[in-house]
């Protein structure tokens, strides 16, 4: 998300999950989000993967980064966390399974890889869902609809928009940093220990500017009227309109028939 | 002129929460519209609280006590909600990055009508109207960010100017920008400032583009009082020598006569008002028929430009440097010679700074390329090398590292296993030397900002390096500042400390800086003595410089000063 303003007006009526509303988006996979973190099988995560897959690639303007993010960030994620997972796996709990990997005097079980591969496609699952509202809705449109549907007050929705401009100006900030407190010979050897000791330096100037700006922000946004009336006039409508309404409906229902079609929680 | 003013300001003192004194004290004033009002001053004097209270942000966003009254457009501006204030008063900041708040120039622009509930059909109308104006509307649906700083300034006007305010206070609209952004917002407010119906309110350094739109100036003193007040030209032209030593700027062309009639040219009578305008600079020449009847005498420039031959202490043989996939600097052969003065100028983005790291190791330059003092940067490790070259960040805070002023400069003796008896007394000896004495237990954060630049200079010169760097020492620093910085340079050139600093300010380069090295879009252009890069034009001279016959340029420059002597820099505290 390098500029998350980015308009998204120009994507073509064909990608069709950004012309509908940021909630509707979010209502229709944050309980299948919830419920997936209680599975602990390999089919159900792997179903959800489809299906949040199949909405993706019929919905989302499709960048190279998108492809980048689904085809190879996504399974090499799962890939790792799962074996890993595999590796950290209590062995005495999986003694009973068949041995997959033999090296010396070690074994690797079937179970140990199936409960590994349970977490990583249970995380890579959770995270495909989120894209669905992550990869086609801009911020400003997340607050607008929270300010007309939720009826959150505008001010919240909006400063967090504000802070979010600070994020590159801190980037640039702490490398500015860096550079000055190399050049004054701090670097203090190598390793994590000495890293996180650099890393304190850098906070009290970075806080120092941080802090400064934000006042100034702060009273840019004063003297422009914010927060002064209750309500602000906007510009662009969030609709929620029937469609928005299908959308919803219809992931709700998938994900119902998934959960009982796989009924992970079986005694 | 209407019989109603716009603003009036009656016996207004304002004390800062938790300051002793306060920062503005029984200032009371009336403005109309139509008024330009350049506000003056040196730092610390109030301007900005003067304008914050102005807008209602002081006591309303700000705490503050306040005794008097600010009245705009009728409302008083203690009682009345910021609201209603905003449609009648709105402020121009310093900081472009600081003020804009949305993702698109369009929506910046709608922002304030936006949160004052105008109708969609409105909204669009006046920010349609105010981007125009401000030639952005074009650019409406960019990002901010893209624009440059002059352009984040003029959307600020812009968004300013929706609100269809009256009065338009502008606290130090330019101070951020490079001399191109400057340029631009000028422009921008010689187009808005004619108008009948509004009042601007300008607080501004740069004294030469303001005064071509102020129809008054109001001065105030280092405790805030009102000194004075009156048509700009005139308090200008009458009270220069009391500005000056308040220690707020005087335009350039001004400056430029002081220095020649110090100098022994006859400028008009000593009693005759100093020129404001170059034009007016350039006309006192022709009336007293100067370049007949003076004799040219030859300035310190040139006999410094002939002077030293000696091996150059920083030498540069086709540095390269490359930030991802563009390549920042190419080709770059540069010598710089021992004990000289050598401003790096060029446009924004030219690669400056980037070349000036190198040097100082603080961005690694490929081997072999570049030597100074004797040694590699690209090799040595940041210990070795600052006992060869310092480097002064623009902004201090950046390079502190330390809880106190004393460790602060201590730190790069420790590195270097410098034993503590010499560690106490070379820190001490700096402390003196910069006037923090005192200020030894202090965090460094919790100094002035004069003192943080003078800690920042000291901690790159407590390891006595014979090269000192500057990136931009004098960006947004306000004239008793500059000089204190200046007559360091002065000072630390007389022991023999070679220096360079990266700079847009023209008047600098051609009073104090002995070289001058040109780039532009990663090459150097041109490099060489200032006085030769002057005569054949390739240094922008500034308009009051450009007034004065070439013959007798060479006294405007550095040791031909008439201000800012100080014996030391303690001497002037900011």
């Amino acid at each position: 998300m390098s500029d998350p303003y980015a308009e998204q007006t120009a994507a073509p009526a064909r990608a069709w999950l950004h012309h509908l509303n940021p909630l509707a988006k979010l209502g229709a996979v944050l309980p299948a989000m919830v419920l997936l973190v209680f599975v602990r099988d390999l089919a159900t995560p792997i179903a959800f993967l489809v299906l949040a897959y199949a909405v993706l690639l019929t919905g989302a303007r499709l960048t190279a980064r998108i492809w980048a993010v689904l085809l190879l960030a996504i399974p090499a994620g799962v890939v790792i966390l799962g074996l890993s997972m595999a590796l950290w796996t209590d062995p005495a709990q999986v003694a009973s399974t068949p041995t997959a990997l033999r090296i010396g005097t070690w074994e690797l079980h079937a179970g140990a890889l199936e409960s590994g591969f349970a977490t990583g496609l249970r995380l890579g699952a959770i995270l495909a869902l989120s894209l669905i509202s992550g990869l086609t809705t801009t911020g400003p449109d997340v607050v607008r609809a929270g300010v007309q549907q939720l009826r959150i007050p505008y001010r919240f929705g909006y400063t967090a928009l504000a802070a979010y401009r600070f994020v590159p100006r801190f980037g640039y900030e702490l490398s500015v940093i860096r550079a000055a407190h190399r050049v004054r010979g701090t670097h203090g050897g190598r390793g994590p220990f000495a890293r996180i000791a650099r890393g304190w330096g850098y906070i009290v100037p970075l806080l120092a500017s941080a802090i400064r700006h934000a006042e100034r922000v702060a009273l840019a946004m004063d003297s422009r009227a914010f927060g002064a009336h209750p309500t602000r006039t906007e510009r662009h409508d969030v609709p929620f309109r029937p469609r928005d309404v299908v959308f919803l409906l219809l992931m709700l229902a998938a994900s119902a028939a998934l959960l009982t079609l796989f009924f992970p929680w079986r005694p | 002129m209407p019989a109603v003013p716009l603003l009036r300001v009656r016996d207004l003192t304002i004390t800062h929460r938790g300051a002793g004194d306060p920062a503005v004290r029984d200032v009371s004033f009336e403005v109309h519209a139509g008024e330009v009002v350049l506000l003056l001053g040196p730092s610390g004097s109030g301007k900005s609280t003067l304008a914050l209270a102005l807008s209602g942000l002081i006591p309303h966003s700000l705490d503050a006590t306040v005794s008097g009254s600010v009245t705009v457009c009728g409302h008083d501006a203690a009682t009345t909600p910021v609201a209603t204030l905003s449609s009648a008063v709105s402020t121009v900041f310093q900081d472009p990055d600081a003020q804009i708040v949305t993702g698109s120039v369009l929506d910046d622009a709608a922002f304030a009508l936006e949160n004052l509930r105008f109708p969609v059909a409105e909204v669009l109308s006046r920010a349609e109207a105010a981007l125009r104006r401000m030639g952005l509307w074009e650019r409406r649906a960019e990002n901010p960010d893209r624009l440059s700083g002059g352009g984040k300034q003029r959307l600020a006007i812009a968004s300013a100017l929706a609100t269809g305010s009256p009065v338009l206070i502008l606290d130090e609209p330019t101070a951020n920008l490079d001399p191109q952004g400057t340029a631009d917002v000028h422009a921008a407010l010689a187009d808005i400032a004619g108008s009948e119906e509004r009042a601007l309110i300008l607080v501004e350094h740069d004294l030469d583009a303001a005064l071509e739109i102020a129809t008054r100036a109001i001065v105030l003193d280092a405790s805030g009082r009102v000194a004075f007040d009156g048509p700009a030209r005139r308090i200008l032209r009458e009270h220069a020598e009391e500005i000056l030593a308040l220690g707020a700027w005087l335009p350039s062309a001004a400056l430029a006569a002081r220095r020649l009639r110090a100098a022994g040219i006859p400028i008009g009578a000593s009693d005759t008002p100093l020129p404001l305008t170059a034009a007016e600079l350039r006309e006192s020449f022709s009336r007293f028929e100067a370049r007949k009847t003076l004799d040219p005498s030859p300035g310190s420039g040139h006999a410094r430009a002939s002077k030293a031959e000696a091996e150059p202490i920083v030498s540069v043989r086709g540095l390269e440097v490359r930030r991802g996939r563009t390549s920042v600097l190419r080709g770059v052969d540069l010598d710089i010679e021992a004990a000289s003065v050598t401003a790096i100028i060029g446009p924004n983005g030219a690669g400056k700074t980037t070349l000036v790291q190198a040097l100082a190791g603080v961005v690694a330059p490929p081997r072999g390329l570049v030597s100074v003092d004797g040694i590699d940067p690209a090799v040595a490790s940041p210990r070795a090398l600052a006992a060869h070259i310092g480097f002064v960040f623009q902004n201090p805070e950046h390079q502190f590292i330390a809880h106190t002023v004393f460790e602060e400069l201590a730190h790069g003796l420790r590195l270097r296993r410098t034993p503590p008896a010499e560690i106490d007394e070379r820190v001490g000896a700096m402390l003196e030397r910069f006037g923090l004495s005192g200020k030894a237990e202090v965090h460094p954060f919790l100094l002035s900002g004069g003192e943080k630049r003078r800690l920042s200079v000291g901690t790159a010169l407590i390891t006595r390096p014979r090269i000192l760097v500057l990136d931009e020492p004098t960006f947004g620093q306000d004239r008793a500042r500059t000089q204190e910085l200046l007559a360091l340079f002065r000072e630390l050139r007389a022991e023999g400390t070679t220096i360079v600093l990266v700079t847009h300010d023209m008047d600098l380069v051609i009073r104090h800086a002995s070289h001058t090295v040109l780039v532009e879009d990663g090459r150097i252009v041109a490099a060489g003595a200032t006085s030769a890069l002057v005569r054949d034009a390739l240094i922008p001279l500034p308009a009051a410089s450009l007034a004065v016959p070439p013959e007798l340029r060479a006294l405007l420059g550095d040791d031909a000063a008439t201000e800012g002597r100080h014996g030391t820099i303690a001497g002037s505290g900011s």
